[in-house]
């Protein structure tokens, strides 16, 4: 009787585990399903790639999208260099001061992170004469990049054998050198996976870049958020669709690479 | 100290120090001054705006945030630990239906959320279908109110949560579970008296994974709540926005982020490690 | 890289001038699709052209000093807290010789009778768009507390308006500084909080034309689009308790540095077919004369966008507001929101 029973639970378990990755990918179905329809609203009238040609006519939105990309790459780059070479000094010694201040900028909640961004900008801006732009956008999506970046690169490193690089110095190598040439080999996929992550963070952030952002750095989240204000926009659910699969597809490589 | 490791670790704490240290003291700093007439810092001290906090006005936000912020927190872990018992239980294939779990989450927050408004508006395809099927005849207001909220924090956060759950549950001790069959306990017994004690560890790290972000959340409540529910998180984008009142919207940041810290603390003292 | 060369190179880079470049901040929905390109054409110059919502979004920008931008729409009780807090930069008519075009209600408006610092662009009042399934058909504020559309009204985000439409609905000014006046005028709004949807601006347009939204407190600039999308569906009312006057202005701010090159864009948009052809776009009144006689008849008899005088006799004009009055305001407002 216990075995049915198991069995039983285990059927349930699986029905509910359907309903609930339902319940995760049915919204973002519709959006896609619905960037084909040819009606505005939420009837069905047949199959149309009116949005998505109405999508690559927006110049604003190729704009910002252009912009949102290298902000990305600008921050990946940076924000995986820095948190590879953190992590790699955190697993050789670690500092309480560092670990606090990644939490931190973990744990803080975007909107105050945000303002205290802007607060400090302008301050600074004061004395230097300087504006909101690419560069404020890149700094402020570095401070939480790194973190991800970290949490990636350290789980990898705690996978790893210390006495491999001892031998490398043994055999003469510079500490340098053993990183480079022992080390980092090594952390190569996570670090990959690391700057996907990064990437795909940076492009999404609406909260703080709409705080910082200058004239000339309007990011895609930016004209998502506006036009999902306005309410009936089925161009939205084209770029959504669009802009989904993409992450996706880049998380996907991730998540192999760092299983690897 | 090897020279190395202070090269490596120099950039990070100089980026740290420049976008959270001294933006966050500014913060505090600023949370003691006096508004200007149409905005800005002025500097007279004062601490009007830590009192203006005890006003029952702002109290009400900060309870409706946590009320919020609980439910969320409560549906998360009560949808998600079936969901990691599934996952931690389906031998091979484990890590494709965790990879399946978070997927979502690293996809657009923003659009996830933009994906409800399109679901739950008065002309959007929940009313729709409803109205098609007969059973209603006017559209249900589903948008714009606490529940559209719950629903999209819900939405949002529910794989943070299974993450924490599912590595809780993978490292039970089956054979605990095995005792409990022979003593005689139903699958469902075996469930409440030994695997969800066991995993109190990380039902509490959830638990606080998933508040603390729903307690600061500002996109959820901007765009699935209309302006009236204003939770803390739009309290300090207004401040800092159109009321141009920042000396207070630093002093809710600073009492956001205390409470945020407070919890987050207490969490990793009672929870496994996960940074 | 050395600390100057680095400075040297960021300052330089948000100011990358090939081509001059003129900054323009405008609301939304209020030029013409191709205003922009003629422009850019004529004078050879490119325009970065970004909109907002509200005027303290605007000015939340732009009080820093240093905010990017050139050209700025204020409305008109903005102009004085502006020019207060040095953001403005004085107007030089001979780079104007357009001026003229205004018409004549606005050639010495009370917020800048010298338009030493403004040039009015476009004007309106604030009334109620409504569906006209609604029964009876709202003609007063207090329409906009009726329990039967209980979560079908937005009002304006917007502290004065709001703060307008309770103040008339109690039968005061709009411009009132009477602390006592203000705190009833919040309880009056906070009453209505639990019947509204949102606060929304020009956003609100969508969902009206939608059928989400039964009434809504909204500019005549909103309705005039929403009820040329909608014809039979919408309708427009000047409420009986009086109604806000408002007028949108062009300024430039301090802070830029291609001040001629804005004084060219203010000329640009005075020129009668200019500004007749954004109108015909955007659905708005203009406050420049020559151009209004260059509209077709529905605009110009447009009741929505040229109201009567009888009607306009309730319209009030916002004023700026001194300083202690404008805090109790935007307390009073935080408040309202977080009720």
């Amino acid at each position: 009787m216990n075995t049915r029973m198991k069995v039983g639970m285990k059927k349930s378990l699986a029905v509910y585990a359907a309903a609930a990755y339902a319940f995760l990918y049915l919204p973002l179905l519709i959006l896609a399903v619905f960037s084909v329809n040819a009606s505005r609203f939420s009837v069905w009238q047949g199959f149309s790639a009116r949005w998505y040609q109405a999508m690559l006519a927006d110049h604003d939105l190729l704009e910002s999208t252009a912009n949102s990309l290298i902000i990305a790459t600008a921050s990946t780059l940076l924000a995986t260099a820095i948190g590879t070479l953190a992590a790699y000094a955190l697993w050789k010694r670690s500092s309480t001061w560092l670990s606090g201040s990644l939490y931190l900028s973990l744990v803080t909640p975007e909107i105050v992170t945000g303002v205290s961004l802007l607060a400090f900008y302008q301050w600074v801006f004061r004395y230097l004469h300087l504006q909101l732009g690419m560069h404020t956008v890149v700094l402020a999506h570095l401070s939480f990049s790194v973190a991800y970046v970290v949490l990636v690169v350290l789980a990898r490193l705690r996978t790893f054998d210390p006495a491999l690089e001892e031998a490398a110095l043994d055999l003469g190598a510079t500490e340098l050198g053993a990183f480079r040439r022992v080390t980092l080999p090594y952390l190569a996929p996570a670090i990959a996976a690391a700057a996907m992550l990064a990437f795909t963070v940076s492009i999404d952030d609406y909260v703080i870049t709409s705080l910082v952002a200058g004239v000339d750095s309007r990011t895609l989240p930016m004209v998502i958020y506006a036009m999902a204000r306005r309410g009936v926009n089925p161009v939205l659910n084209a770029v959504s669709t669009v802009v989904v699969v993409a992450l996706g597809a880049l998380v996907l490589i991730s998540e192999r690479l760092r299983a690897s | 100290m090897r020279p190395l490791r202070s090269w490596f670790i120099a950039p990070s704490i100089v980026l740290m120090a420049a976008t959270l240290a001294i933006p966050l003291a500014i913060i505090c700093v600023y949370s003691v001054l006096t508004r200007g007439a149409y905005g800005g810092v002025e500097w007279p001290w004062t601490f009007e705006n830590y009192s203006r906090l005890l006003d029952t006005l702002y109290g009400a936000i900060f309870a409706r945030s946590f009320g919020i912020a609980a439910v969320a927190t409560a549906l998360c872990l009560v949808l998600g630990f079936p969901l990691a018992l599934f996952i931690a239980r389906s031998g091979s294939r484990k890590n494709l239906y965790l990879s399946l779990v978070i997927l979502p989450f690293w996809t657009s927050f923003l659009i996830r959320t933009y994906a409800w408004m399109f679901l739950l508006r008065d002309t959007g395809l929940i009313n729709t279908l409803l109205q098609a099927l007969g059973l209603i005849r006017q559209p249900l207001p589903m948008l714009y109110n606490n529940g559209a909220v719950i629903l999209g924090l819900v939405y949002g956060y529910l794989p943070f949560a299974v993450l924490p759950l599912y590595a809780t549950v993978e490292r039970l001790d089956p054979s605990l579970l095995e005792a409990a069959a022979d003593l005689g306990a139903r699958p469902i017994t075996a469930l409440a008296r030994v695997t969800i004690p066991l995993s109190a560890p990380g039902i509490r790290a959830a638990a606080m994974l998933v508040f603390v972000p729903c307690l600061g959340t500002y996109l959820t409540s901007d765009l699935l709540g209309g302006s009236k529910t204003i939770l803390i998180g739009n309290l300090v984008q207004n401040q800092f926005t159109a009321s141009r009142d920042w000396p207070f919207g630093a002093a809710v940041s600073i009492l956001l982020i205390a409470i945020a810290m407070a919890l987050m603390l207490a969490a990793r003292r009672h929870g496994p490690d996960l940074v | 890289m050395n600390r100057r060369t680095f400075l040297i190179g960021v300052a330089a880079s948000p100011a990358c001038a090939r081509g001059a470049r003129l900054n323009v901040y405008n609301w939304s929905d209020y030029i013409a699709p191709d205003t922009v390109a003629n422009f850019e054409r004529e004078f050879g110059a490119r325009v970065r052209y970004g909109t907002y919502e509200s005027n303290q979004e605007m000015l939340a920008q732009v009080m820093s000093g240093n905010s990017g931008w050139d050209v700025v729409f204020p409305s008109e009780d903005f102009i004085e807290p502006m020019r207060e807090l040095g953001l403005l930069t004085p107007l030089r008519h001979e780079w104007l010789p357009n001026l003229d075009a205004l018409d004549p209600a606005f050639q010495k408006p009370p917020w800048d009778p010298e338009l030493r610092w403004s040039v009015p662009y476009m004007h309106g009042s604030t009334g109620i768009l409504y569906q006209k399934s609604v029964v009876p058909a709202p003609s007063a504020w207090t329409a906009l507390w009726d329990q039967r559309l209980r979560g079908r009204i937005t009002m304006l985000d917007d502290a004065t308006e709001v703060f307008g439409a309770c103040l008339k609905k109690l039968g005061r000014s709009i411009n009132s500084t009477d602390p006592a006046e203000l705190l009833e005028a919040k309880q009056q709004a906070i009453a209505q909080k639990p019947l509204l949807r949102a606060y929304l601006n020009a956003e609100v347009r969508d969902q009206v034309v939608a059928g989400d939204v039964l009434a809504a407190e909204a500019w005549a600039v909103t309705a005039g689009q929403a009820i040329a999308a909608a014809p039979d569906k919408l309708a427009f009312a000047f409420p009986d308790e009086g109604f806000a006057r408002f007028a949108d202005n062009i300024a430039i701010l301090r802070e830029s540095r291609r001040v001629e090159l804005a004084h060219k864009w203010i000329n640009h948009l005075l020129r009668p077919e200019v500004a007749a052809s954004i109108v015909s776009t955007t659905r708005t009144a203009t406050a420049n004369g020559a151009a209004q006689k260059l509209l077709p008849v529905e605009i110009r008899e447009n009741p929505v966008l040229y109201p009567s005088a009888a009607i306009l006799e309730r319209g009030e004009w916002f004023r700026a507001q001194p300083s202690a009055s404008q805090k109790l305001r935007d307390r009073l407002w935080t408040e309202i929101k977080s009720s």
